[in-house]
């Protein structure tokens, strides 16, 4: 197992871009400031009143959801759970029906059948629709990755699951198949350290979730997740292996949750000074554009203009939630068999924009 | 696909005689799903087995033996024991466009599958659009001395679960068309054949490779008019017993085979009650809310103005499958309780 926990990152050294050149690197910027400003906007109207449902923040952890899924193409898949709304942002998901999914309405990815960040693009960005069941997704991910090889694609499958997942039987399940098989996913484990309000030594009996790859035959990183590069590289390097046939790879990028399980959660279960720590001097966010500004990738216009950006996003993705109609009552039973052609046609935008 | 292939490969169950045709071409339940599988698997190369034994030993009942000779072991797919990766694997591979036929050991260790197949499986196209053409084969039933943890009759589980179709043919012909139905379809099926039924039941079965039984419809097997016994699986043939006998006291039982649970044809059950003007409601899976509490359900809230008596529910107590002889035919309506409860539905 390889470990970059305890390495202390060097910002200049030669391969700090990690291959990418600056106009990836300048949207791995936007990325992480967009997921941010989401989380906190969404987070602030939640307290307000004015979201409806549940909010799963993933502060905290951009490093690792754009890291990871800035490793992927287009056409591979990404099975993520409630807290990776972020990852899915980077695999490409349009904010605006993001934000129409937190509202209910029929522009939203699940045409109103889930709400928050229970959503998924598979049609368009080989994206699943994220279940709350964890890590359910896993076993699927196997037959993702299986198709591709009986067919010979240069496609991969990738997983995240959080900590607490790795403590359930299907996390084991699938990791093992995926081995015997040699099949091509990765292995994603967004260590926060905290499972919902359980530390991770009540999780599990051995130091690191990524020594466990051993056991099952595979490749194990352990990275820090508050250095994106760093986990981009270890994806990408998990990624083209799966692509070429080397099978898969397990990675636990550390990181913390700065937030509770869910938007009523206040976690007081996490030391004050491990938060503190954290927030001032681990945040993924702050790192990446302070080593742009090293490099001069950025200068404070353009940092200035991406801040810009991300706020017309969002607000261009609340303006478009709000207008967007709810779906009919009709539609509640439609759309269960295949059959009845539902998701076939364009959904009735006639249920108005106001809830009952 | 040539008959000769057929008799190379369904029959390629080879050197075991009870694997293939009798020389008058019937096919018992087992044969007759082995050729359902072996057909599919010849017309679209998106079919593929996986499951626990499959392939180099031909599955536990060796409804898949000499498959893997034929077809390879990636469509033939030996996995291990992961029932939750199975279906989820399934579902992955039924996601990118593969149709995947999954084989449970027994129905019994479906529910060691239960979260993929009802949380994941069942749930996914309803609220991504995504089809999901998984097929998932299980042996169910009782009445073979098989104990607890092989003989359950999982179907309520999965027909109350808003997603999957489920299919419990009674005859080789119905089971070889239903399956490649289901194979066909592109929502989700649990097909539970009945281990009782494997090897005791044969007849003929059509040989058209196109030959489908579609999912939802019930099927009249012996017309009556005195009484409906609305059943499935095995105790469709246990409902004929009775009927036979008790024509012969002048009572004339219609038996209705169902075949479908979900999606269920409620328009043949009705119409069969208001022929017959009295009820009995038959299954194995257990009395409290099994499949024959729906069935009794819609008789008595659709066809109250047929009844000539309360609809009658014959099935197992709320107790796992016993054991022991006296115990398990205690447990499983038998053919005398059948007779029994449709006389005192005649002398209403």
């Amino acid at each position: 197992m390889a470990t970059t926990i305890d390495r202390m990152p060097d910002l200049a050294a030669e391969d700090w871009r990690a291959g990418l050149d600056d106009a990836r690197l300048l949207e791995i910027l936007h990325l992480l400031k967009l997921c941010r400003y989401f989380d906190e906007r969404m987070e602030a109207l939640y307290r307000q009143g004015r979201l409806p449902g549940a909010i799963y923040s993933g502060r905290g952890q951009e490093g690792t959801h754009v890291g990871v899924a800035s490793a992927l193409r287009k056409d591979d898949s990404l099975f993520p759970t409630h807290r990776d709304l972020s990852a899915q942002l980077t695999k490409g998901l349009d904010l605006k029906r993001v934000m129409a999914q937190f509202w209910g309405r029929i522009d939203g990815y699940t045409r109103g059948r889930d709400g928050n960040s229970h959503i998924g693009d598979w049609q368009g960005n080989r994206t699943w629709t994220v279940m709350s069941h964890l890590p359910i997704a896993y076993p699927v991910a196997c037959g993702a990755a299986l198709a591709y090889k009986r067919r010979g694609e240069p496609r991969v499958a990738m997983a995240i699951c959080g900590d607490g997942s790795t403590s359930n039987g299907r996390w084991h399940e699938a990791l093992n198949v995926s081995a015997i098989f040699q099949l091509p996913v990765v292995w994603v484990v967004n260590n926060n350290q905290f499972a919902y309000s359980t530390p991770n030594p009540l999780e599990f009996a051995v130091p690191t979730i990524a020594e466990r790859a051993d056991a099952y035959g595979m490749p194990g990183v352990r990275i820090d997740a508050q250095d994106v590069l760093e986990v981009y590289r270890a994806a990408h390097e998990a990624v083209e292996r799966a692509r070429a046939g080397g099978g898969p790879t397990l990675i636990e990028s550390v990181s913390l949750r700065w937030r509770g399980h869910a938007g009523h959660d206040p976690a007081k279960y996490v030391p004050p000074g491990l938060l503190a720590e954290y927030m001032e001097n681990k945040d993924p966010v702050k790192r990446f554009q302070d080593l742009l500004f090293l490099h001069s990738v950025v200068d404070e216009d353009a940092v200035r203009g991406i801040d810009e950006r991300v706020r017309a996003e969002f607000d261009e993705g609340y303006a478009f939630a709000q207008a967007s109609p709810f779906p009919v009552p009709e539609e509640a039973t439609m759309g269960l068999w295949v059959e009845d052609g539902y998701w076939a046609r364009e959904p009735s935008r006639e249920g108005g924009n106001e809830a009952g | 696909m040539s008959a000769g292939t057929l008799e190379a490969g369904a029959a390629g169950h080879g050197a075991e005689p009870r694997g293939k045709r009798s020389d008058d071409g019937q096919a018992t339940y087992l044969v007759a799903i082995a050729e359902a599988l072996w057909e599919e698997m010849e017309r679209d190369e998106r079919v593929f087995l996986l499951g626990e034994d499959i392939g180099v030993y031909g599955g536990a009942f060796k409804v898949t033996e000499g498959f893997i000779e034929r077809f390879g072991p990636e469509r033939v797919m030996d996995t291990p024991i992961a029932e939750e990766t199975i279906v989820g694997m399934a579902l992955g591979a039924a996601m990118e466009g593969f149709r995947p036929v999954a084989e449970f050991q027994y129905a019994d260790f479906m529910s060691s599958g239960f979260d993929e197949i009802t949380t994941a499986l069942a749930r996914y196209h309803y609220r991504s659009g995504v089809p999901t053409p998984v097929v998932m084969r299980a042996p169910s039933g009782g009445g073979v001395r098989a104990s607890s943890f092989h003989s359950t009759n999982p179907e309520p589980w999965f027909a109350h679960t808003p997603g999957l179709k489920v299919v419990t043919p009674a005859f080789p012909a119905d089971a070889k068309g239903l399956l490649k139905s289901a194979i066909r379809d592109d929502n989700p099926v649990v097909f539970l054949e009945h281990k009782w039924i494997y090897r005791r039941i044969k007849e003929l079965v059509p040989e058209d490779p196109d030959f489908l039984v579609p999912i939802g419809r019930a099927e009249v097997r012996r017309e009556g008019s005195d009484v409906s016994i609305v059943t499935h699986g095995a105790m469709v043939h246990h409902a004929l017993d009775a009927a036979e006998e008790l024509a012969r006291s002048g009572v004339s039982a219609e038996v209705v085979d169902l075949r479908t649970i979900q999606p269920l044809d409620t328009e043949t059950v009705l119409a069969s009650v208001a022929k017959t003007n009295r009820a009995l409601v038959l299954y194995e899976s257990h009395r409290f809310l099994g499949t024959g509490a729906e069935v009794a359900a819609v008789i008595a809230e659709e066809g109250f103005e047929h009844l000539d008596a309360p609809v009658k529910r014959l099935a197992p107590p709320n107790v796992p499958v016993p054991f022991s002889p006296t115990l398990e035919d205690a447990y499983l309506p038998q053919v005398s309780d059948i007779v029994a409860a449709v006389s005192e539905l005649s002398a209403w």
